[in-house]
């Protein structure tokens, strides 16, 4: 017998179960009803799932740090600016950061990434099948950060390895410190090759990030050499895994109810709001750490200082309180504050690429192939944590039949 | 109706210029900046959908 998931009578949440990733929304509600803090088994870490408290520790850094002990998890030598780093020093960061990353930037990168979308297209709609995530939602982001990034495409596959490498290291599972070893090999290569990028670009720069990151000024000073690749490295973990997430979070929705893809087909024009509701619904990112600063109680428990928590921001984003008929996806919906990029200070700085790259990735899909389904006899597959649908078989009419 | 934005607040989602562009717009860091002093009336629902859509509570209307 599995063990049941939560558990009934504790509240303890196994956030590491596969099948809790594959469809957490009836977990969320079950939270909802049952704990406004549950546990995270293992780990003992409370978990807080309703939209305002969610949203409170979100908007409230100096009680809820973002400064952790574990920061090492991810082969970084050092914390990840601005990721997990508390204002005031992260606004300083985030200053010079977020003009880069403005909704008025990444349009300019709209043309590559449609390119890129019907590139990929290109590659599988005369199969009338492909495995979704390795055909199109992991190569697209990839695509697009060498864009953003002006690094040559030909480094696509070279990037991915090196991804794997942080986020799924081949070892043996549970292999922990295996893990650690592969995730810092791997961490020394991608230090090493932004490390080439920043010298080329001092000795011929051009109109790109790195350059940039080499001529700003922040608070009077320069970058130093260690701070710029640092950014580079959590771009590198935050802008890619994140897109390919929420692609196939939202691709296996859409498969699987065919009358909402219908609509995405027919109005084309509902596609940012659809967007956002599916963000809302799948959240992809479905926690985010935080490290209790000072005593604060939640509901009718205190969190002790020095207590790490997860912010289970899936959960807030199907809160009936926050959303009327929150479990029933609605591409109308007119108020939709949702967290799937986080917020407060923290909030995500790429949310206005990721949600062009989304648009523009959904609006070529359904304009190309607008009827596909899961492959009979098939199940996807979800990853834990960042919710990835590693495995996404399609099929689809092939043209001329 | 008038419109205002707490700049303590807005942390730049961008959820109130993408939506109503008409009466929202942005600064360089992508950061709200309000376009009327006084929302004339064809504005005023446009003006509500970007209150209601701020995850930051930043975004405040009140009637003149
Ligand atoms: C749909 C895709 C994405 C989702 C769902 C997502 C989600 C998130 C979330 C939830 C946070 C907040 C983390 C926290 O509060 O601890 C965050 C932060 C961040 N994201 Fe994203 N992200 C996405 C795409 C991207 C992209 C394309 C980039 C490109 C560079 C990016 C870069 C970052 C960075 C740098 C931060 C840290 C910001 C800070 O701490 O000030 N993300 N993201
Ligand atoms: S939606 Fe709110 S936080 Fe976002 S830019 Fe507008 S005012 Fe600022």
């Amino acid at each position: 017998m599995p063990r049941p998931n939560p558990d009934p009578n504790t509240g303890a949440l196994n956030v590491q179960d596969p099948a809790f990733a594959a469809r957490p929304q009836p977990i969320y509600a079950w939270l909802h009803e049952h704990f406004r803090v549950a546990t995270t088994l293992g780990l003992g870490a409370p978990i807080l799932s309703r939209y305002e408290d969610v949203v409170f520790a979100l908007r409230h850094p100096k009680i809820f740090s973002s400064e952790m002990e574990v920061h090492m998890a991810l082969g970084n030598e050092r914390p990840m600016i601005p990721q997990q780093i508390d204002p005031p020093a992260q606004t300083s960061y985030r200053k010079i950061l977020d003009s880069q990353f403005s909704r008025q930037r990444v349009l300019a990168l709209e043309p590559a990434i449609r390119r890129h979308a019907n590139e990929l297209i290109d590659a599988v709609i005369d199969r009338g099948e492909c495995e979704f995530d390795r055909a199109f939602a992991i190569p697209l982001p990839g695509r697009a950060f060498l864009s953003l990034m002006g690094l040559p495409q030909e480094h696509l596959e070279l990037f991915l390895e090196l991804k794997n490498g942080i986020i799924r290291p081949p070892v043996p599972p549970g292999d922990l410190a295996a893990a650690y070893e592969f995730r810092a090999k791997t961490s020394k290569r991608i230090y090493a090759y932004f490390e080439q990028v920043i010298d080329d670009r001092l000795a011929s720069p051009r109109e790109d990030l790195v350059t940039y990151f080499t001529r700003v000024e922040m608070d009077g000073r320069k970058l130093s050499r260690e701070e710029i690749l640092d950014i580079c490295y959590v771009f590198f973990l935050g802008g890619l895994d994140t897109v390919t997430a929420t692609l196939g979070c939202s691709i296996a929705y859409l498969a699987a109810n065919p009358a909402q893809r219908q609509r995405l087909v027919e109005d084309p024009a509902i596609m940012p709001l659809a967007v956002e509701e599916l963000l809302r619904w799948e959240t992809p990112v479905m926690l985010v750490p935080r490290l209790v600063r000072e005593d604060v109680t939640i509901g009718d428990v205190t969190l002790k200082a020095g207590t790490l928590v997860n912010l289970l921001l899936g959960a807030a984003d199907v809160d009936e309180r926050e959303f009327p008929e929150a479990h029933r996806v609605d591409f109308n919906r007119q108020r939709n504050r949702h967290l799937a990029f986080g917020a407060g200070p923290h909030r995500c700085l790429g949310s206005h690429l990721a949600r062009m790259e989304l648009r523009v990735a959904l609006e070529e899909w359904h304009r190309r192939i607008p009827d596909y389904a899961i492959k009979p006899g098939e199940t996807p597959r979800v990853s834990p944590g960042i919710r990835e649908v590693t495995y996404l078989p399609l099929v689809w009419p092939k043209r001329g039949s | 109706m008038k419109v205002r934005v707490d700049p303590e607040k807005c942390v730049g989602h961008g959820r109130c210029y993408e939506l109503a562009p008409e009466v929202f717009g942005e600064d360089e860091r992508g950061h709200c900046r309000v376009l009327w002093e006084i929302v004339p009336p064809q504005l005023e629902e446009k003006a509500r959908l970007g209150e209601a859509n701020c995850p930051e509570d930043a975004i405040s209307t009140s009637e003149v």
